[in-house]
């Protein structure tokens, strides 16, 4: 019997072919009963091997390859719990003291953490083939001794691989002799690097991006043969024939490792809690103490369910985890810091009470089970949306402070080779020339639609390329080889661990490229899968913008919003929504969600919980958006899939439109269990297996024939599950989601200024650029004031305009080349003193540029700077100029003009010194000879300076001519009946082709009156595709569609419109 | 006195229209920059009426119906520049190379040779065309007013004394040439002609744009007067040639080649120098849809699949361009470009003439040029790839070697150096030697070309061998070593090799020797030989020709 013990998978990071489940299933069809996985400096693959060898009963034995300040390395095995511990450390303490991707470990610090591990003497990168290489077979004895004295001499194997080389073998032949002579014992391996044959291809492409260079310039950097592979334990004993010992050994290292990965000694930190009490009382108190607060007192059914829950928390041991997460949501609550816990958790009545939810579980009647159940026997996953930013930076911070460096980690994410990442490096290994290069992988897709048509095969023959030709098919083979291998390491947004004892001790930790950060080898499903806990801590744009509109409200209006307790029944909220009048606001803005919320008619909280799901992948192409509307609508009956299902689907008439709908109804008409259906969700948002999802298609279909569910019923039953693999929300997520949804369209209607202001103080965010925001806020009769140094801040502020309006004052952040250091100087100095001229603000605000105080001055910026003396732009940029250049002490206090001829009178100084001390000599204002700006310029200059207009639109100024050309504003557009050719014109803010949408391609063109929709039909893209893509105005004809109130235009001709040469930006989802 | 400045619109889009006549009667877009930021950079009229705009993409430029796409080409340029040169030298030695796009002549002393200066200006019209050049001609008494008046005015103008800042005026700020940060200032101000630039005061300005500002204020009212600076004749050695028709025989090459190479000889004798080298580059036509193979790096095609480079480097320097054609014919005949031509570049590095004299103890040498034409006539006859100096290579391909270029040592000093340097080697090679594991110091001979064999299998070990003539049983056997590789090509290989002892049997003939005479040397006429009663070889099975081969065998 044979074992591999020495194999490296993709973890090992561009030095292995194989992903860990390939290796695991090709270990079983080489009749092996365990193997060992040995990558490079971590244990980044164990888990998936662990998971997959799991299921087909083969014993995964975890290890690493440590590497030494020398070059070679440690093949490490672990044989108990405290040799991993000891390896995690090990690799852990080298990795926090080097760049990424870097270190080496010492051999004090090997001998310090060698308990526990068994080592083996390697392969070519191994100690024994470097020592041999150094000083011959002396000094391998000596290495070898050495690792005996660090191991100890039961634990050190001498290593023998026969790939076939005669090197290798003059090699093996010396560690025989060392192995005899220190009476050792000899084990064989494969060394394997790939789990067939034929992904040694793969291994030599990852050589070259390895060393940067080429196939044909890699030479003998390349593998000799293909030899590295897993090869079966026949063909293992015959390659040692000569020494069967070295097999038969692999056995006995086998049996010898007892460890595995189900016994990593993880445990999740206990919250301290005051004396006398337990974890599980501290927790129950805290959440009767929420229950009063957010529920009446006598409300019967929200305690029963909140006793329950407690009592499964109890049994299950989870009291900490839900104070921890209290914890650090009490921690934002008392530094301000938004907090709302999103996704399953607001499945919990518990996580209400506790205020780490903001959904009413009982209320809503959501599915505690999807949060929490006994049966799957894994962690709740609770995810905090926070602000984004600095807020949130707070909230992580204090995670590692109260857990230490080496409790607390970011989990990571795996960068895998995608398509044009892939085709890029395989063109470069295959030496095609740039051009070549470009043309290749401009040929994979980049639009998000794809259609069955939509392969690589398909692209390369289009562009005429020939499949049969070696290099191209062998460029494709590889594509497709290298799809999903991990390419590095990165770290997850949010997703962060804890551990009761020393994290590094169960995983090992990596610095992250944020400083202050370390990323733990694992990413978030290992993590799960490991049975880590694991908390989201998600940064929020809208979070953020929310925030800052509660500040600036408390600051400017004197009020004090709580968002808990806002009206939800608020009538003007709901026309809003009614109109699909919602730029701006979380969720709801996007042009498909306008284009379906006239349709939906939202009238009370829950159709925003509808709302926010139904506009998704899942939802649309399982077909199940119109449905939905139309008996919304009452223009189709709401029947049900199957009587036994119509408690499940009662709430979206007869629709399955959240997960948790899909999960019963699995339960219910395919008798699943808990688990099973458990299984199936998570085989629905699992991206890496197309199988999974066959697998539980099967599984569907079985249990639906047993329950007598046959025929079409069953087809739609299975394809409405399946459809949500393209991913759909958990109604507790949508909850989640549509409150905060509420909130901004809340804070629009009621507090559009301060609204506005924090959305433009949070921008890049969202759908729509600033421009759109600010044209959108106008027409809701904001008044919007441009940048001023008189009077702008930093950021966007409020101004009093009148007695109780006010006006949006745009921040100098929106001064493009204006640095923030600068700007905030300027501010701070104004505070001192009004600035009296330009160059009061020069000399007060020393190390503004020149192309600063230029950028101001084009935008307008310093029009007001001499208060009543009001100057124009070229004013100020005539004396910007003249500053720049300043002349002389001697000339400086005369003034001098001079003729056309160019001859010089002095005349009056023009100079004023003011008799106080510390305040800047007063310029005597003189207006320049140039020319003010036009209109158009000023346009022009406000997109370059600001990306965005205070004043009219652009289209605004050409309206007579637009009139005559017979194109209708947006706002005209809603009077014309459908089926009415219609012209419009404007801005293009948003182009889309969105992968669900067949090829469709979705404008959204801006006029002064307000946004209007285009929708273009594939062939007529096709038609137009430059103009569209390229031209930033466009005069669109074609078929008005004005259906429930939902406007679009059926383009059918498209031109380009030359109305300014401002840059105007869109927002385009290529 | 007065000044005429020729001025080439559109310069860069010209240069290329000028081997490319068809081009005028289309849009053109020129395109520069790297991969994948190719960019339009320049374009004619109809371009810019079909909607090409500068800045733009190529691959947007593609999706333009019926526009053509050319590479900016600088060495066309220069060509065009040198014409445009030419074209002043035709009438007068007082020129001026303003710019690349931009030459001024003096009028002075010519109305008595060719006229008054409208037909001169008219004259110089012609001839640019027949250089294939629109040019635009300014004639003025100031040198200045003349350059602005030819890049302002499209066709002949010609500028009164007295009407300068009239005629001026009306032009755009940039036919100034103001520096970059000027013209931003001056287009940020709303100063759009000089007009506008000369109703600025002075004063102010010069407070503004510096020296600069006063330059430019004096050139918008057409004041500004300077002398003329004379040009200086060029020292680049350079010609090109753009075919009009791609071009795939050798033949008419050589020609076009010859005359080439007659007026680059020509040029280097005028300044007495000679050439070291000459550069010959190909531009050959779109190749990757024909055999996506070619685009792989070859040494005629450095980094780009669309150049072929051919470098004959000279022993001595010379100029004899019979010669030096006859070498480049040998070189190109045995390693012809892989497509047709569409462009010819050709240039010589100048060196001083080769002194005769050489060293008086070093051995006679044949004469560098003649051993040039019969290195060069050996390689045309048994291909480049088998002749030179054979040099190993970085692959696991057993046997791989390649050849390069055949670099004779060329006086006493440097034998010298080379066999120190020989013996530095050596010592350190001992030393890396001693320090390996175990090191073998059999020698082996390589067999060239590898002999078919044919290996009986006994529990898969070879054990009895047989070729050419020799016939023996294997007595021991070591192996397999296996190498494989260039999976990626279509010459992959994979091979097993073994290596064995044999002991020769019977119907062996007098041993190896009698048929590869080159490795062992022959018997004499009084011996008899004695076979050889054993032998170490290295026989492997190549997979691909699934068959045994013999590669060699140990000393």
């Amino acid at each position: 019997m044979y074992t591999e013990l020495h194999a490296r998978s993709a973890f090992s990071f561009l030095e292995g072919a194989s992903l860990p489940e390939d290796l695991a299933l090709r270990c079983v069809e080489c009749g092996m009963k365990s193997m060992a996985l040995l990558d490079r400096d971590g244990v980044y693959g164990a888990p998936r091997f662990y998971l997959a060898a799991n299921k087909i009963s083969l014993r995964a034995h975890t290890g690493a390859e440590v590497t030494t300040s020398e070059g070679w390395r440690y093949p490490l095995l672990v044989e108990s719990r405290e040799g991993y511990q000891n390896l995690c450390r090990l690799i852990t303490r080298m990795k926090l003291r080097a760049k990424k991707n870097e270190g080496h470990v010492s051999a004090e610090e090997v001998a310090e953490y060698g308990k526990g591990l068994v080592c083996l003497t390697g392969g070519d990168e191994g100690p024994l083939a470097y020592a041999l290489a150094q000083g011959g077979i002396e000094n391998g004895k000596k290495y070898v001794q050495e690792l005996v004295k660090v191991f100890g001499h039961v634990n050190v194997y001498v290593e023998l691989q026969r790939h076939l080389s005669r090197a290798e073998e003059l090699r093996n032949q010396a560690a025989i002799e060392i192995a005899r002579n220190l009476k050792l014992p000899i084990v064989a391996t494969n060394g394997v690097s790939h789990a067939v044959p034929d992904q040694r291809e793969v291994q030599d492409v990852f050589t070259c991006i390895r060393n940067h260079r080429a196939l044909t310039t890699a030479g003998r950097l390349l593998a000799r043969n293909s030899e590295r592979h897993l090869k079966p334990r026949e063909e293992m004993s015959r390659l040692f024939a000569d020494i069967p010992e070295a097999i038969s050994n692999t056995q006995e290292v086998s049996s010898r490792l007892k460890f595995d990965l189900s016994d990593l000694g993880y445990e999740f930190p206990r919250y301290p809690v005051p004396d006398g009490k337990s974890q599980a009382s501290f927790l129950r108190e805290r959440a009767m103490e929420g229950m009063l607060r957010r529920y009446r007192p006598d409300n019967e059914k929200a305690r029963l369910q909140i006793e329950r829950e407690l009592t499964l928390i109890e049994r299950l041991h989870l009291e900490g985890y839900f104070l921890i997460v209290w914890d650090i949501v009490r921690f934002c609550n008392e530094r301000g810091i938004l907090v709302q816990g999103r996704g399953s958790a607001a499945n919990s009545a518990v996580c209400y009470a506790l205020g780490i939810t903001a959904v009413d579980a009982v209320g809503m009647e959501l599915l505690f089970e999807r949060f929490l159940s006994e049966e799957r026997g894994e962690w709740p996953d609770i995810d905090l949306d926070l602000p984004s930013g600095d807020q949130r930076e707070r909230a992580i911070q204090y995670v590692y402070e109260r857990y230490g460096k080496l409790g607390a980690a970011m989990t990571a994410n795996v960068i895998t080779y995608r398509g044009k990442s892939a085709a890029r490096e395989i063109g470069k290994a295959l030496s095609f020339d740039t051009e070549t290069l470009n043309r290749l992988t401009a040929l994979v897709s980049a639009w998000e639609y794809k259609d069955e048509n939509d392969t690589l095969t398909n692209h390369f023959r289009d562009a005429g390329l020939d499949l049969q030709h070696p290099q191209i098919r062998k460029f494709l083979e590889l594509c497709v080889k290298l799809q999903d291998l991990p390419r590095h390491l990165g770290q997850h947004s949010g997703g962060m661990v804890v551990c009761q004892n020393q994290l590094d001790s169960v995983v090992p930790l990596e610095p992250a490229t944020m400083p202050g950060r370390v990323v733990v080898q694992w990413d978030k499903e290992d993590c799960a899968d490991m049975g880590i806990v694991k908390i989201d801590l998600l940064g929020l744009g809208m979070m953020a913008v929310l925030e800052d509109s509660l500040k600036i409200i408390r600051d400017d209006y004197g009020e004090e919003i709580d968002l808990g307790q806002l009206p939800m029944n608020d009538p003007t909220v709901y026309q809003t929504l009614q109109k699909a009048d919602t730029v701006g606001m979380f969720q709801v803005e996007s042009r498909a969600q306008m284009a379906c919320l006239p349709r939906l008619f939202p009238v009370k909280f829950y159709d925003i919980v509808v709302q926010v799901a139904i506009i998704r992948p899942g939802p649309i192409v399982g077909k199940m958006v119109n449905p939905y509307l139309k008996r919304r609508q009452g223009r189709e009956a709401v029947t049900c899939l199957h009587p036994s299902l119509e408690p499940v689907l009662q709430r979206t008439l007869g629709v399955p439109l959240f997960q948790e709908q899909l999960l019963r109804m699995a339960m219910i008409a395919a008798g699943f269990s808990g688990g099973e259906a458990e299984e199936l969700r998570r085989a629905l948002g699992f991206k890496r297996s197309v199988k999974r999802m066959k697998d539980v298609e099967l599984k569907l279909r079985s249990g639906m024939d047993k329950n007598g569910i046959t025929g079409e019923t069953q087809n739609t039953i299975v394809q409405s599950i399946s459809s949500f693999a393209l991913y759909g929300f958990p109604e507790s997520h949508a909850a989640s989601f549509a409150l905060i949804a509420f909130s901004s369209a809340y804070l629009k209607c009621h507090y559009l200024p301060a609204f506005t202001a924090a959305m433009l103080n949070n921008q890049p965010m969202g759908f729509y650029q600033p421009a759109t925001l600010v044209k959108d806020a106008q027409r809701h009769g904001l008044k919007v004031g441009p940048i001023d140094v008189t009077c702008s801040d930093w950021l966007c502020t409020l101004e009093k305009n009148g007695e109780k309006e006010f006006r949006l004052r745009l921040g100098l952040r929106y001064a493009r080349g204006l640095r923030e250091e600068v700007g905030r100087q300027i501010v701070r100095e104004r505070a001192v003193r009004p600035f009296s001229s330009i160059e009061d603000l020069k000399l007060r605000v020393p190390w503004i540029r020149k192309v600063e105080l230029t950028a101001l001055a084009q935008i307008g910026a310093l029009n007001f700077i001499d208060g009543e003396n009001k100057i124009h732009r070229r004013d100020a940029l005539w004396q910007i100029e003249r500053l720049a250049r300043q002349v002389g002490p001697l000339l400086e206090r005369v003034g001098i003009s001079a003729d056309n001829e160019g001859v010089a009178h002095f005349a009056e100084p023009r100079v004023k010194f003011s008799p106080e001390i510390n305040q800047a000599p007063s310029v005597v204002v003189r207006h320049s000879p140039l020319q003010a700006m036009t209109p158009e310029e000023r346009l022009v200059a406000d997109f370059n300076g600001t990306g965005m207009t205070v004043g009219p639109h652009p289209m605004g100024y050409h309206r007579q001519k637009m009139k005559r050309l017979g194109v209708l504003t947006a706002v005209e557009l809603r009077s014309v009946p459908n089926g009415r050719r219609v012209r419009i014109a404007g801005a293009v803010i948003c182009r889309q082709r969105p992968g669900t949408a067949k090829g469709f391609v979705f404008l959204s063109i801006e006029d002064e009156t307000g946004i209007a929709n285009a929708i273009i039909t594939p062939p007529i893209f096709e038609e137009y595709h430059i103009v569209v893509v390229h031209q930033p105005f466009l005069i669109v004809e074609g078929e008005l569609q004005n259906l429930d109130k939902v406007i679009s235009v059926k383009a059918e001709k498209i031109r380009p419109l030359n109305v300014t040469r401002a840059e105007t930006v869109s927002h385009d989802f290529h | 006195m007065a000044f005429a400045s020729i001025y080439v619109p559109q310069f860069m889009v010209q240069a290329v229209m000028r081997h490319e006549p068809q081009l005028r009667a289309g849009p053109l877009a020129l395109v520069d920059g790297t991969p994948p930021l190719v960019r339009v950079i320049a374009a004619n009229d109809f371009a810019w009426r079909a909607g090409i705009q500068l800045g733009m993409a190529k691959s947007q430029v593609e999706q333009f119906f019926g526009v053509e796409i050319r590479h900016r080409s600088r060495a066309q340029e220069e060509a065009a520049h040198a014409a445009l040169l030419d074209l002043g030298w035709s009438i007068s030695p007082r020129i001026e190379n303003t710019a690349a796009d931009t030459m001024v002549v003096d009028f002075a002393g010519l109305n008595s040779l060719f006229g008054s200066a409208e037909n001169i200006a008219e004259d110089l019209s012609q001839r640019a065309l027949s250089l294939g050049l629109a040019a635009n001609i300014g004639v003025a008494s100031s040198i200045e007013v003349a350059i602005h008046a030819a890049r302002g005015f499209s066709g002949i103008t010609i500028i009164p004394a007295g009407e300068e800042s009239l005629r001026i005026g009306i032009l755009p700020v940039r036919v100034l040439s103001p520096s970059d940060e000027s013209l931003e200032t001056l287009e940020r101000w709303g100063i759009k002609t000089c007009r506008d630039l000369a109703a600025l005061p002075l004063l102010d300005l010069s407070e503004r744009l510096g020296q600069e500002g006063v330059h430019l204020h004096e050139l918008a009212r057409g004041a500004a007067s300077r002398s003329l600076v004379l040009a200086e004749p060029c020292v680049h050695f350079q010609e090109v040639l753009e075919l009009d028709t791609a071009e795939e025989e050798l033949e008419p090459v050589s020609f076009l080649l010859g005359r080439l190479l007659d007026q680059l000889c020509a040029r280097l004798q005028t300044r007495s120098l000679s050439a070291t080298a000459i550069h010959l580059q190909f531009h050959l036509g779109d190749l990757f849809e024909k055999d996506p193979e070619i685009t792989k790096i070859s040494p005629e095609s450095g980094n780009d699949p669309k150049l072929y480079q051919k470098t004959l480097t000279l022993p001595v320097p010379m100029r004899d361009s019979k010669l030096l054609l006859k070498l480049l014919r040998l070189q190109l005949q045995s390693a012809p470009p892989p497509g047709s031509i569409v462009k010819i570049i050709l240039s010589a590095e100048p060196s001083r003439p080769r002194a005769a004299q050489s060293g008086l103890f070093v051995p006679s040498s044949p004469d560098p040029e003649k051993l040039e034409l019969t290195v060069a006539r050996l390689s045309k006859l048994v291909g480049n790839t088998n002749i030179g100096s054979p040099e190993l290579v970085d692959t696991h391909r057993p046997g791989e070697f390649r050849m390069s270029r055949f670099n004779p040592p060329i006086n006493e000093q440097h034998i010298r150096r080379k066999m120190k340097s020989g013996r530095a080697t050596t010592t350190a090679d001992t030393k890396e030697n001693v320090s390996q594991v175990r090191r073998s110091f059999i020698g082996f001979r390589i067999f060239r070309p590898r002999l078919p064999a044919t290996v009986e299998l006994r529990d898969g070990l070879p054990s009895r061998v047989f070729f050419r003539g020799v016939y023996g049983h294997v007595i021991a056997a070591s192996g397999p070593w296996r190498t494989s590789g260039d999976w990626w090509r279509e010459d992959s290989w994979l091979q097993d090799e073994w290596d064995i002892e044999i002991r020769l049997g019977p119907s062996s003939s007098n041993g190896v020797g009698a048929h590869i005479g080159i490795y062992v040397a022959r018997p004499g006429p009084q011996q008899q030989p004695q076979p050889p009663q054993s032998g170490m070889y290295c026989v492997y099975f190549d997979s691909m020709a699934r068959s045994w081969f013999v590669r060699g065998m140990y000393d």
